[in-house]
């Protein structure tokens, strides 16, 4: 098992989306909400992930195929 | 990853956090405090609060700081950023970057004249050693307190200025070093980094690959990754600009400064060192300080969340010349946010050819030679000065952060070409005609 501490952040079009909901349906990952903030327009959410890598990698594809921005915690790491 | 950690106690750490317990020698230091909720954690490397996720931060004694720090105790100290170094989170005397910090801050009259400021200074870190950007004082900082905490080895994820410190500072300190770039960066820029014999590792993979990879080792070696685990610390460095601008202007606070936003924790920073100086009685408050963003179009997420009044921010994928503001998620753009419209500032962009144009005006003007992100901070300056934000008496000074000579290639096609001649005075007359 592995465990992925994720920032996701949604845009105006995917804000209303049951996305959280969908992947936790999809695929056999342990979603964990830590901290959030949504608004009518956009939003972020910080969770703990737990599943196996693939599955985890799996999910981060979908959410990415959906729209939503998907970074580690730190958010951008890569710096100039 | 990381494993919980209780409110300043010593339970059983990861690798990666460090294995040095407190000393009693950090008094200064009372631990680490999450922004967010307060909780407490040690002075180890961490930097993400365990209870909700949110940044931590250096919790200082300033009660015992101020029993010993007097403007007359720093103009003691060495000629570096460490003369401050009872505000800098170190335990012990400094080890790494000895002579970082203390850069010029220049009366730009001449610019000044031309966007109708009579008294706009430069705070001019293209002349930072060893590196010559404002990165060796945050390595300066974050490695001095890596050592602190038993750490041997040393690493980031840059394509450029950080990852120029990073390598430089380890080499003359001893410590390993490990430098992550994406696989298909240009050749010219790892030579800046190959020189100082760091291991180089190119990640078969594209921006958000080498981001996750290096969150992962970030919680998994037992190494000090400056702006991951070491963070917090890390980001301290920055308040030196602040602290060296009012001692230079003579223990005064600026009405105005103009600080370029990449992650956006040198803006926070700035604005934390001034608040720091108030606080101890270095200097007489400000309430006029206002603090003023500058972004590249091309990067501009905290510029663009400003102006639509919001305080969320969309991730971009950056396309700029200024590739050191490049930061497409900044983790403390929010807080940057919060600064800015706190301090009733503003936020103003540049696109590629301004900021050009702004490196120019820098150059042309006051004989600085300044990389691509100087050009953002003059461009934008340039900005708010016709918008009418910033007064023409206001005490103004805007944060030059690394040296025109690493961004040669965003001058190119863009100034103009000598002028050629035969070897012979007629010729020269002719061509060059001085007299006119």
């Amino acid at each position: 098992m592995t465990q992925m501490r994720l920032h996701l952040t949604f845009p105006e079009e995917r804000v209303r989306d049951p996305i959280i909901y969908e992947i936790c349906r999809k695929f056999p990952v342990v979603i964990n909400i830590r901290r959030a903030d949504i608004s009518l327009d956009s939003g972020w959410v910080e969770l703990e992930m737990d599943g196996e890598l693939a599955d985890i990698d799996r999910t981060v594809s979908y959410l990415r195929e959906r729209g939503v921005h998907v970074d580690p915690l730190e958010k951008s790491i890569l710096e100039g | 990853m990381n494993s919980p950690s209780a409110p300043h106690q010593e339970s059983e750490r990861t690798r990666a956090e460090g294995g040095n317990a407190p000393s009693s020698k950090e008094s200064k230091i009372k631990g680490l405090k999450c922004r967010e909720c307060g909780r407490l954690y040690p002075a180890v490397a961490i930097h993400i609060c365990e209870f909700c996720f949110g940044p931590l931060e250096v919790d200082y004694d300033y009660a015992a700081i101020g029993r010993r720090i007097s403007r007359s105790s720093i103009e003691g100290g060495p000629k570096s950023l460490w003369r401050y170094h009872e505000l800098l989170p170190v335990t012990g005397e400094p080890t790494v970057g000895l002579h970082a910090g203390m850069t010029p801050l220049i009366h730009a009259k001449r610019l000044g004249k031309y966007l109708g400021l009579d008294n706009l200074y430069i705070k001019n870190d293209t002349v930072n050693h060893p590196t010559l950007s404002f990165k060796d004082r945050v390595v300066a900082v974050a490695m001095t307190r890596a050592r602190e905490l038993g750490f041997d080895t040393v690493a980031c994820a840059s394509t450029g200025n950080l990852a120029n410190s990073v390598s430089a500072h380890a080499a003359s300190s001893g410590m390993k070093c490990f430098v992550f770039i994406p696989h298909d960066l240009e050749a010219g820029k790892v030579l800046g980094n190959l020189i100082y014999n760091p291991t180089v590792v190119a990640v078969r993979g594209n921006y958000d690959d080498v981001n996750r990879l290096c969150s992962e080792i970030g919680g998994e070696y037992p190494w000090a990754f400056v702006n991951i685990n070491i963070r917090p610390y890390y980001a301290e460095g920055s308040k030196s600009l602040a602290f060296e601008t009012a001692e230079q202007l003579g223990w005064r606070i600026p009405d105005q400064v103009v600080v370029p936003i990449a992650s956006g924790s040198l803006l926070t920073k700035i604005r934390k060192g001034f608040q720091e100086f108030e606080k101890l009685g270095l200097v007489a408050p400000n309430d006029r300080l206002t603090v003023n963003g500058a972004q590249a179009e091309g990067c501009s997420p905290v510029y663009r969340a400003f102006v639509s009044g919001k305080n969320h921010l969309i991730p971009v994928k950056p396309q700029t010349i200024a590739k050191s503001l490049a930061i497409g998620n900044p983790a403390d753009g929010f807080y940057a946010l919060e600064v800015v419209f706190k301090s009733k500032g503003a936020i103003a962009a540049a696109t590629d050819p301004e900021i050009v144009e702004g490196m120019k005006l820098l150059a042309e003007t006051e004989g600085v030679f300044a990389e691509t992100a100087g050009g953002v901070t003059v461009a934008s300056l340039k900005k708010l000065c016709e918008e009418g934000r910033i007064g023409r008496k206001d005490l103004t000074v805007a944060y030059i952060t690394g040296n025109g000579l690493k961004t040669m290639e965003a001058l190119a096609g863009a100034l103009s070409e000598p002028i050629s001649i035969d070897p012979t005075l007629a010729s020269f007359r002719k061509t060059v005609n001085p007299s006119n």
